[in-house]
């Protein structure tokens, strides 16, 4: 059974490295946000075979983990999860396109060789693109600068609120299941008969506690209507930064070097 | 079935995103019409989580020994009613894509229709809810279930071979693709649906009002279903026409199915082969049920054509002939060149800091 304990710290882990204090944290969410997707559109843009113009890319993750002090090996082990469906297209174009793309000390590379790997640096590129993202920001901040683009506030409540319950929700399940295994001599996983009062069970519990948790909100004046959006200007060295990510990643993908 | 940044062209998956913004705003609304919306978002939120927990409760698969885990939007939507669903499916979609690398930030809008919009604002309001037409009992509940989570998994993971298909990263036949695609979800689907109709038969017989209540909710807030699904429909068409016209100017990996598609409407009418494409690829990226069939026919044309043609015209210059051998060796050292610099770049700032932090707590 995956460990519901495991995901709590991995999402505690990321909330902590969010809580650091270098520049890269100091700087405006809005900035970073824009960085990092005009760097996920333009290293997505790249075709097929283009491994070789992609590769500079890699110098904005190794920089940016590095300046905001983030462990690397609790990133990459983010980025083996999305792993298994992008090597699925990969392989299989391996396998396809035998194609040979050029020699390499005897040993002839095909095209879908050439294929796989730029699909691999595409997604490591792009999932850490992501993951400095959050781990340099904290999620409030995110949050707020939705706001401040004016994003419904219903929905940045909801997404506020589900990343809030995903914690406490998987600290519940943690239990619940440490308890039926107790109970049922130690099964691997729950028997599918029993699923629906498990999970019906867990989902009443959080109807309940987020009611009761609502109804304190409001009582000490919460209301959707009156969240002010928090102010925060973007200084001047925060669009420098913001260039320095967008103008080179942009210029390389435009201006053919090689 | 989350679908990764490295998989898309960006022209498909800014189309996708635009749809998916277009869904929220329209949701958001809906909601909003609610009188007691601002009661429902924590349940909303808790139901998302619920969904996310639910992915760590493994159980057995009776007679199979492998094992499986609940998770999706018809689950949701049997609680919620459709449109909040589809806000919570949204908001769990992109905490899967920050926090855990499940789904990339490009490919949000791709996983939004995929997960979301397929099975809370398609299938629900055209499956699920004529079902219980009379009354709700719990073998409507149990058929209804399995027949929207098959569906609602289905229909996503072929509109997954779709965009991927579209994108020109992967090279799968588009038959092969679906053929390994189509059989596991169709599987998946069934036992996604049975788990959640004994979730759903078990919250009936605790609360009957939670499930009742979000049946009846889109007739009660007035909330025209059929008009969010047009809405969507008609957004989906024009982002995915306006995105591929702008792709036609500077063909990318959609090179290849516009070329299918102008070569099909030259056919048929030569004049209109300019605007035409636009439209025609539009189709196939709202990903649209009716359309999927003629979609697919038109891929397997497409991909033909690519096949008979076969020469990469933008990359071959870098691949034919001898030279091409030195070009492309002497790159790949480049690229492991640029990756060492970069990873010493990297490193030496590491540490850099490191000596500083050192040197300021010798000081202290």
């Amino acid at each position: 059974m995956p460990d519901a304990g495991a995901r709590v710290r991995e999402l505690r882990a990321l909330e902590s490295l969010a809580a650091g204090r270098t520049a890269v944290h100091r700087l405006h969410p809005l900035a970073k946000l824009v960085a990092s997707l005009v760097f996920i559109v333009t290293v997505a843009s790249y075709g097929r075979y283009d491994f070789i113009r992609a590769a500079p890319y890699l110098f904005y993750p190794f920089i940016m983990m590095a300046l905001s002090e983030s462990p690397y090996k609790l990133l990459l082990s983010r980025v083996l999860i999305a792993l298994p469906f992008c090597l699925f297209a990969g392989i299989t174009n391996a396998i396809l396109d035998t194609t040979a793309a050029f020699t390499l000390g005897g040993v002839t590379v095909s095209l879908g060789i050439v294929s796989l790997a730029t699909i691999m640096l595409k997604m490591y590129l792009c999932v850490m693109a992501a993951l400095i993202l959050v781990a340099t920001t904290p999620l409030t901040e995110l949050t707020a600068q939705l706001r401040r683009m004016r994003a419904p506030s219903v929905f940045v409540m909801v997404f506020e609120m589900t990343y809030r319950y995903v914690g406490v929700l998987l600290e519940e399940v943690r239990s619940m299941i440490i308890a039926y295994r107790l109970r049922s001599g130690k099964k691997k996983a729950l028997e599918m008969k029993h699923m629906g009062s498990f999970a019906g069970h867990l989902l009443l519990r959080g109807f309940d506690r987020a009611e009761r948790v609502h109804a304190a909100m409001c009582c000490r004046g919460y209301s959707l209507k009156h969240i002010p959006p928090a102010r925060r200007r973007i200084k001047p060295s925060d669009i420098i930064v913001m260039l320095i990510v967008c103008v080179p990643s942009v210029l390389l993908r435009v201006v053919p070097l090689y | 079935m989350h679908m990764a940044d490295a998989l898309l062209s960006p022209v498909v998956a800014l189309a996708a995103d635009a749809v998916g913004v277009a869904a929220v705003g329209i949701s958001v609304a809906r909601v909003k019409k609610d009188e007691f919306s601002e009661k429902k978002v924590p349940l909303i939120g808790v139901a998302g989580a619920l969904v996310f927990a639910g992915q760590m409760i493994n159980f057995t698969i009776p007679g199979t020994g492998s094992s499986g885990h609940i998770g999706g939007g018809i689950l949701l939507a049997g609680l919620l009613g459709g449109v909040p669903a589809f806000l919570s499916m949204t908001a769990v979609l992109i905490i899967q894509c920050l926090f855990f690398a499940d789904g990339g930030l490009l490919a949000l809008g791709c996983n939004i229709f995929n997960l979301g919009v397929i099975p809370c604002l398609l299938v629900y309001p055209l499956v699920f809810k004529p079902i219980f037409r009379t009354a709700v009992s719990y073998r409507r509940l149990s058929a209804a279930s399995v027949i929207s989570a098959t569906a609602a998994l289905v229909l996503g993971a072929s509109c997954v071979v779709l965009q991927v298909m579209l994108s020109g990263v992967a090279q799968l036949p588009v038959g092969t693709f679906t053929a390994l695609m189509l059989p596991i979800h169709l599987v998946i689907g069934i036992v996604e649906g049975i788990v959640t109709a004994a979730v759903l038969c078990f919250v009936h017989r605790a609360r009957p009002e939670v499930v009742t209540a979000s049946l009846a909710g889109g007739k009660l807030d007035g909330i025209p279903v059929k008009k969010t699904v047009a809405a969507i429909a008609v957004l989906a068409v024009l982002a995915g026409g306006a995105l591929s016209l702008l792709a036609s100017k500077n063909p990318d990996g959609l090179e290849w199915a516009v070329e299918g598609t102008l070569e099909k409407t030259a056919a048929e009418a030569p004049g209109a082969a300019a605007v035409v494409p636009g439209a025609a690829q539009a189709d196939e990226q709202s990903g649209h049920p009716e359309e999927s069939s003629t979609a697919g026919a038109l891929h397997v044309r497409a991909a033909g054509i690519r096949d008979a043609t076969a020469v990469l015209p933008d990359y071959s210059f870098s691949y034919d002939g001898e030279n091409a051998a030195g070009t492309s060796a002497s790159g790949l050292i480049g690229a492991a060149i640029t990756f060492v610099v970069a990873g010493a770049a990297g490193l030496s700032i590491s540490l850099v800091k490191k000596r500083k932090r050192e040197a300021a707590g010798a000081d202290a």
